[in-house]
């Protein structure tokens, strides 16, 4: 769509992306909700961070400057919990801290980072997280979760032991949100309860002003049998709204892409989907992750995939998996010869918990279906507005 | 108002985008060092002054060299994505 | 595809390979077990290998043994754990800690005139440190001075670690699971001896998750094989090995899901030896050429010794 490019609105690339190292503190493990369809099995108010705990992963990194895996020229410091704005004073000290040790080593990193958060927004215009914002506003990348209309939201983002809805605590937030960080997108999650309010729901947050709205479906296992249809009509019925309404000029949703559904190769098209393993997890004990995903509270059936701690550094043996991860190796045939291959994603996290083995090379295919229903969908709407794009 | 007044090649975007960087960041490290942490401060400040004085000169080359369209009150800025330089005035 | 059924005679059956067998309470194969075993292996078309203990056997055992074609490890194939002062069987088997490996390497190198063929194997590859690469080299090259020389007076004995890269113009390596199967006295399969010894003391188990216990077997002789995940047993399923061309390594398999935890990925530690043997060999060959011997399988000269460092654009 290159020529229409000025009237169809694409969705907004990662910062640096491949250009990053993403280091990742779970700063807790605690929450005030208990989202239905949340992939953390094992969260609890123990595990908060430490400072020294912080400060020593802190030290760890930026000593490793010269380490070909610490090579990237750019640093995302990615801060994730629970709700990381739990622990909004540790933050701040860590954030205070990177910046003086980044400045006072000469490190690369001081020209090119940003600290990222994903958050349920519910303490959002607290006076500390406003605090933090204001110190810090030009490195700040912070997605705020919220669901859909209030029906779909509250669906499963509840508090935990009330089982209240949490949307009014955060819709509230949105506006003073989207001022501070007016091109931010949110991030919605599809579990099998919530699908017939999938088209509402992103107009809904479309009308709350809300541009880009990245979405995608569960990873696990929990798809029924007609799911994958109802799906593919709330997708159409979405695709409608927006086409009929001009609002791809100005709006992006992220089931709807231009380079969807083709085959793929194993040679030229073999990447892995994510950064796992290129990435670095530390949690509240000091221990090292290839990604969130691999630590506890996020594991189902497998034990913590653990490359090592604070103190005694990484394993990269054990690394070594995740860095020579491709799709085909890990794919089954059906999907290596897929004709609608291309956009169908995988969480390494969840393909590891799901395998039949103690390996990261058995890529899960619960999502199968529903890709499918999304790229039948996705075709339509691109039929679609190339038809009304030439007839205009 | 934005009007397109030209372009840099991708080098000299990646120039600009690391002095902007850094200005951001002196700046804001600067609301959290004191003078109490003298060496550093010193450092601080003598960096905020050559950030500022390279951001300035890149402007001044470029426009020299490229002779981009200029206004009594507008000001330049540069798109880091498509590396698009823009003259910005105030709407009348 | 499955070509070599091993079957341990007894919980004490003698090790053979990596790693030690820690069991040192008799528990010997059920005649029934065995008899079992054997009608699998016949059956599957398997080729039989009895892993024996240090004892002598009931004469009903060894008649039902001898019912058919057959390899004895440790007793046609003589498995060492120190360097004898002579080696009278054709086909034996070395296993040593690095360290004594280089210790004894001039030990070692006079073995070489008295064998048809010896494997080394290292025991604890694990503990393999990048500082004593120059170590192991140097004790490769003094075994190479003596296979050279035996080539130069007719002889040609085979020093797995050596010699077997010569020949090899593809990956030939354990195969575990893949093309080698074990039974245990206990009438269960194992993808090698080591799962079971790992089964038997309580090792934690990262490779079934699904059984809280140490449970590794995959499958037993009532209801077959059960292999979890076969096709990662499979060179094409390895993305380091599938570009490597150190073709003697073992490629083992226990200790990548011991090391990496991932059983299709090797350790640096088990790389790099790999290839400190393949140069090995490439050295020897060229003494071969400079000494009249034609060459058919030319080993290239690369620059690295862990294929991971060279990995591209695959991930």
């Amino acid at each position: 769509m290159k020529d229409e490019g000025l009237v169809v609105r694409e969705g907004n690339k990662g910062w640096q992306e491949g250009r990053a190292k993403n280091i990742t503190f779970i700063v807790t493990k605690d929450c005030q909700l208990a989202c239905k369809y949340c992939y953390l099995v094992g969260k609890n108010v123990q595990e908060r961070m430490s400072w020294e705990i912080a400060k020593a992963a802190i030290d760890f990194v930026l000593n490793r400057e010269d380490d070909p895996d610490f090579d990237y020229p750019s640093v995302i410091w990615d801060f994730i919990g629970g709700e990381p704005f739990l622990e909004i004073d540790l933050i701040e000290k860590i954030c205070d801290y990177i910046k003086t040790e980044l400045f006072s080593r000469n490190h690369r990193w001081f020209n090119s980072y940003r600290f990222s958060f994903s958050t349920n927004g519910i303490n959002y215009d607290s006076e500390k997280v406003q605090r933090f914002i204001e110190k810090n506003k030009e490195h700040l990348s912070i997605g705020i979760t919220i669901d859909g209309t209030q029906r779909k939201h509250d669906l499963n983002r509840v508090y935990k032991n009330s089982e209240r809805g949490s949307y009014a605590d955060v819709a509230r937030n949105i506006p003073l949100w989207l001022e501070q960080f007016p091109g931010a997108g949110t991030k919605v999650t599809i579990s099998s309860a919530d699908i017939p309010y999938i088209c509402e729901s992103v107009l809904h947050l479309y009308k709350l002003g809300i541009r880009q709205v990245n979405i995608n479906c569960v990873f696990e296992d929990v798809w029924s049998e007609d799911d994958d249809k109802l799906f593919e009509d709330q997708l159409i019925l979405l695709a409608d709204a927006i086409i009929d309404e001009d609002l791809y000029r100005g709006y992006s949703c992220s089931f709807f892409q231009e380079h969807l559904g083709h085959p793929m190769d194993c040679v030229y098209d073999n990447q892995n989907w994510c950064g796992a393993g290129k990435m670095l997890a530390v949690d509240a004990a000091g221990n090292f992750y290839p990604c969130t995903r691999f630590a506890q509270y996020s594991l189902r059936d497998k034990e913590a995939w653990i490359i090592g701690n604070i103190r005694d550094g990484i394993d990269k043996n054990k690394l070594r998996p995740f860095l020579t991860l491709d799709r085909c190796t890990q794919s089954t045939l059906e999907c290596v010869n897929c004709e609608v291959a291309q956009g169908c994603a995988w969480c390494q996290g969840e393909n590891f918990d799901a395998a039949k083995t103690h390996t990261v090379f058995e890529r899960s295919t619960a999502i199968c279906k529903m890709h499918k229903a999304r790229v039948r969908a996705n075709n339509y709407y691109w039929n679609k507005l190339y038809r009304k794009l030439e007839k205009s | 108002m934005k009007k397109l007044v030209g372009q840099v090649t991708p080098e000299e975007k990646n120039e600009i985008q690391t002095l902007f960087e850094r200005r951001n960041g002196l700046n804001e490290l600067a609301k959290i060092l004191t003078v109490d942490n003298s060496d550093l401060y010193e450092k601080l400040v003598r960096d905020l002054g050559e950030t500022g004085t390279k951001f300035q000169s890149w402007w001044d080359s470029m426009s020299k060299k490229y002779r981009w369209e200029s206004a009594a009150n507008g000001n330049w800025e540069i798109n880091f994505e498509t590396c698009e330089i823009f003259l910005i005035t105030p709407e009348s | 595809m499955l070509q070599y059924l091993s079957i341990l005679l007894d919980d004490t059956s003698v090790a053979y390979c990596h790693a030690d067998n820690p069991l040192t309470e008799r528990y010997l194969i059920p005649l029934e077990t065995l008899r079992k075993a054997i009608l699998f292996g016949m059956k599957e078309n398997l080729m039989i290998q009895y892993v024996y203990p240090d004892y002598e056997l009931q004469e009903e055992y060894n008649a039902l043994i001898e019912s058919i074609d057959h390899v004895k490890i440790g007793r046609d194939v003589v498995v060492y754990n120190e360097v004898p002062k002579k080696i009278t069987a054709e086909n034996a088997v070395l296993r040593l800690s690095i360290a004594d490996f280089i210790a004894k390497q001039y030990d070692i190198a006079v073995l070489l005139p008295q064998i048809a063929r010896l494997n080394i194997c290292l025991t604890d590859i694990e503990t393999f440190k990048d500082e004593q690469i120059e170590e192991y080299q140097k004790a490769l090259t003094t075994l190479n001075t003596v296979l050279l020389d035996q080539y130069k007076s007719g002889n040609r004995p085979q020093l797995s670690i050596l010699t077997d890269r010569l020949q090899l113009k593809e990956m030939h390596n354990c195969g575990a699971g893949d093309t080698n199967i074990i039974v245990a006295p206990n009438g269960k399969f194992y993808l090698c001896p080591a799962f079971y010894y790992d089964e038997q003391t309580g090792i934690n188990n990262r490779l079934n998750h699904h059984n809280p216990t140490s449970e590794r077997s995959v499958g037993d002789l009532e209801n077959g094989l059960q292999i979890p995940n076969p096709q990662l047993l499979k060179l094409d399923r390895a993305p380091l090995c599938r570009i490597c061309d150190a073709y003697q390594c073992n490629r083992c398999i226990w200790l990548n899901q011991k090391l990496t935890w991932d059983i299709n990925t090797p350790s640096h530690q088990q790389c790099v030896i790999a290839h400190l043997e393949r140069n090995a060999t490439r050295d020897l060959q060229r003494k071969l050429f400079d000494a009249g011997f034609a060459i058919e399988n030319e080993i290239k000269e690369i620059t690295y010794l862990d294929p991971f460092d060279v990995r591209k654009n695959i991930n």
